[in-house]
């Protein structure tokens, strides 16, 4: 059996040839002998796994020894509490993803979200403030969602992502806006003092990407530029 | 001389001049190793083959190493556990990661009739490893069939203690008063969409040696330049298909050269060196007949012991330098790896490394079907090529980690052009 494109000659049972993939018309019915076995070797994950158990284990030991010394000195764990709660913040956010083998972004972050939220309470608890459940928590409700649609929008949406990028940095800099509204409902402060520059920065940002994406010179032009 | 330590049980070996590379250069996913195998006409039995390896150990000390890491260097140290045979898996050459070269620098597979052996580049070159599995198969079959095999036609004594000139790194004693220099032209670069899940696509053609060679003598070459002519026309027509005229680049193919046969030695270890020959297409168009000849004439110009030992004494002046020595080995890794990056693979745009012809006794001749030698893909470029000859047909095999077979379409077609037939096959898997 001939490949009638290359010329070559082609093992039995060959479907196609390897060469230029033109398929085999005159099927002879001969079986096909594998010339490799089906075996693939497999990933190896071991020196992640040692590196993820070291760094939890250093971090285990940073908050103990922190734990340890703030009960020596004050009898009661003080600053510890923060140390201890920040490392534990810590690790659930950068160290428990990579220990699975897929990243679930709306598990992990809506994971991540609730340790950011219990981690205000206990600050918001130990100093005795009244600003978790007014500012902290809706801040930290609409950041996390904003994140979520992001990530969501991201893996989703395959064309016009510039487009879809320029659209969200303009919302970010909008939401600047109501994390000030709730900063003015809570401690009373002026309203669009800082919120404006946020606005305006994030604004020109994504109007100049969102003209970029809509004139493709400038676009090839700037990815020739600045690739990674 | 080999350092040997009587004070620990375990053998150790400095690298060779050409092997110290080699464990610089390797990457997460990527290092340099080649595989020699032979077929035979029945399936192979794992556990005698087994035996087989490990009646070797005695006779090829330098092959059962693994890689070490010292202050200064790296070096390889005696394995004591033997090493276990395997089976094959879907494609040749998958990863030699570093905790597995930390137990041992060459792999024993097998697959149906076919025994496999796949070298970490530190141990040994190619003509070193067909030994190694010339013995092995040598051994195999006299431990299956009770064959008496003389020590003839590379297969050495089982009995014997490995010679000192077998152990020796033969780079130190061949190096010429005077180091070549000089950065060489860049040359074009093959490039094509990697498999994402490190994939190696093999084709292997195999062609009948006598028409090869009317072939190569119908052009008035060798088998090597015949077999790199035909691939640098196959890499420019691929060249002129993919971009204009004023992008072009010069074509050249590295072309390993045996210098046992140049210097009269017969290492174990590395001692080979490679050439980089082509032409250039922006000068005007060349026909196949003055793109050998130009390849022949290059070939003859650059492999001479006096070149040779200028390019040998390069590589082995750093390794002198009192400096360099005194550097511990992470900064000498990283001068190695810069130095590489720059213009280790620059030279050429892809191998085509060419055995010979593997002969062996006359009484294992019925058992035996093939040898095949394959090289794995370098760092910065997806295809390589190496060729093999036994009993009269010729394993050319073409490797490459990215999906497109547009190369091995153009090399394996044109033979067929020239009157060689080609029976094509491959490992390719259904997508």
């Amino acid at each position: 059996m001939y490949c009638v494109k290359c010329g070559v000659k082609l093992p039995d049972g060959a479907g196609a040839c390897p060469l230029c993939n033109t398929p085999v018309l005159y099927d002879d019915g001969a079986a096909r002998e594998a010339r490799y076995s089906d075996r693939y070797p497999a990933e190896q994950r071991h020196g992640k796994f040692v590196l993820l158990a070291l760094l939890t284990a250093v971090m285990a030991a940073t908050g103990m020894i922190c734990l340890i010394l703030c009960l020596k000195t004050y009898g009661r764990a003080s600053w510890s509490g923060y140390v201890l709660l920040g490392l534990a913040l810590a690790w659930i956010v950068a160290i428990l993803p990579a220990w699975f083998r897929r990243w679930h972004p709306f598990i992990f972050l809506s994971v991540d979200i609730a340790a950011i939220c219990g981690f205000l309470v206990y600050v918001n608890g130990v100093t005795g403030g009244h600003w978790f459940l007014p500012f902290a928590f809706p801040v930290t409700l609409l950041l996390g969602a904003i994140l979520l649609v992001i990530v969501a929008l991201m893996r989703r949406v395959r064309r016009g992502r510039l487009r879809l990028t320029a659209v969200l940095i303009i919302c970010v800099g909008l939401s600047c806006m109501l994390i000030e509204l709730f900063e003015h409902i809570t401690f009373g402060t002026q309203m669009f003092l800082w919120s404006l520059y946020c606005v305006s920065a994030f604004g020109a940002v994504g109007l100049f990407l969102l003209i970029a994406s809509l004139i493709p010179p400038l676009r090839a032009f700037l990815e020739r530029k600045f690739f990674i | 001389m080999p350092k040997h330590s009587r004070t620990r049980t375990r053998r150790w070996f400095r690298l060779d001049n050409a092997a110290l590379i080699f464990p610089a250069i390797m990457r997460r996913h990527w290092n340099n190793c080649f595989r020699l195998s032979v077929t035979l006409h029945e399936d192979v039995d794992p556990a005698v083959l087994e035996q087989a390896v490990k009646a070797l150990e005695p006779r090829f000390p330098t092959m059962f190493v693994r890689l070490r890491t010292g202050f200064f260097w790296y070096f390889l140290e005696q394995i004591r556990e033997p090493v276990r045979v395997q089976p094959e898996y879907a494609y040749p050459l998958t990863h030699m990661s570093r905790s597995e070269l930390r137990k041992s620098c060459l792999r024993v597979l097998y697959f149906r009739n076919r025994i496999a052996v796949e070298f970490f580049h530190s141990v040994t070159d190619g003509t070193g490893g067909l030994i190694f599995v010339k013995n092995l198969a040598a051994r195999y079959l006299s431990i299956k069939y009770g064959l008496e095999i003389p020590a003839e036609d590379g297969v050495l004594d089982p009995g014997e203690a490995p010679r000192p000139e077998e152990l020796r790194d033969c780079f130190q004693e061949c190096a010429g008063p005077r180091a070549a220099g000089g950065a060489e032209e860049k040359v074009l670069r093959l490039r094509g969409t990697p498999e994402p899940d490190r994939f190696r696509h093999l084709i292997t053609g195999v062609v009948d040696t006598r028409a090869l060679l009317d072939a190569a003598h119908a052009q008035g070459v060798s088998v090597s330049a015949f077999l790199a002519a035909v691939m640098a026309e196959a890499v420019q027509r691929r060249q002129a298909a993919e971009c204009p005229p004023r992008k072009w680049k010069p074509i050249k193919i590295t072309v390993p050269v045996n210098l046992r046969q140049l210097y009269g030695k017969d290492t174990m270890r590395n001692f080979a060196l490679t050439v980089n020959i082509g032409f250039d297409p922006r000068d005007g168009e060349y026909s196949l007949a003055e793109i050998c000849r130009q390849m022949t004439h290059q070939l003859a110009a650059e492999a001479v012991p006096q070149k040779m030992s200028a390019k040998i004494a390069a590589n082995v002046n750093p390794q002198r330098s009192l400096a360099l020595r005194l550097a511990p080995l992470p900064l000498k890794t990283l001068v190695m790896r810069l130095v590489y990056s720059a213009r280790g693979e620059s030279g050429g745009c892809l191998n085509v490394s060419n055995l010979g012809r593997a002969s062996v006794p006359a009484v294992m001749e019925p058992y035996i079907s093939r040898f095949e030698f394959i090289i794995g893909v370098q760092y910065t470029y997806p295809n390589n090529c190496s060729v093999l000859s036994y009993g009269g047909r010729t394993c050319i095999n073409m490797i490459r980690s990215i999906r497109e077979s547009e190369l091995e379409r153009l090399f394996f077609s044109r033979l067929v052009e020239l009157g060689v037939p080609v029976e094509i096959e491959s490992n390719e898997r259904k997508d």
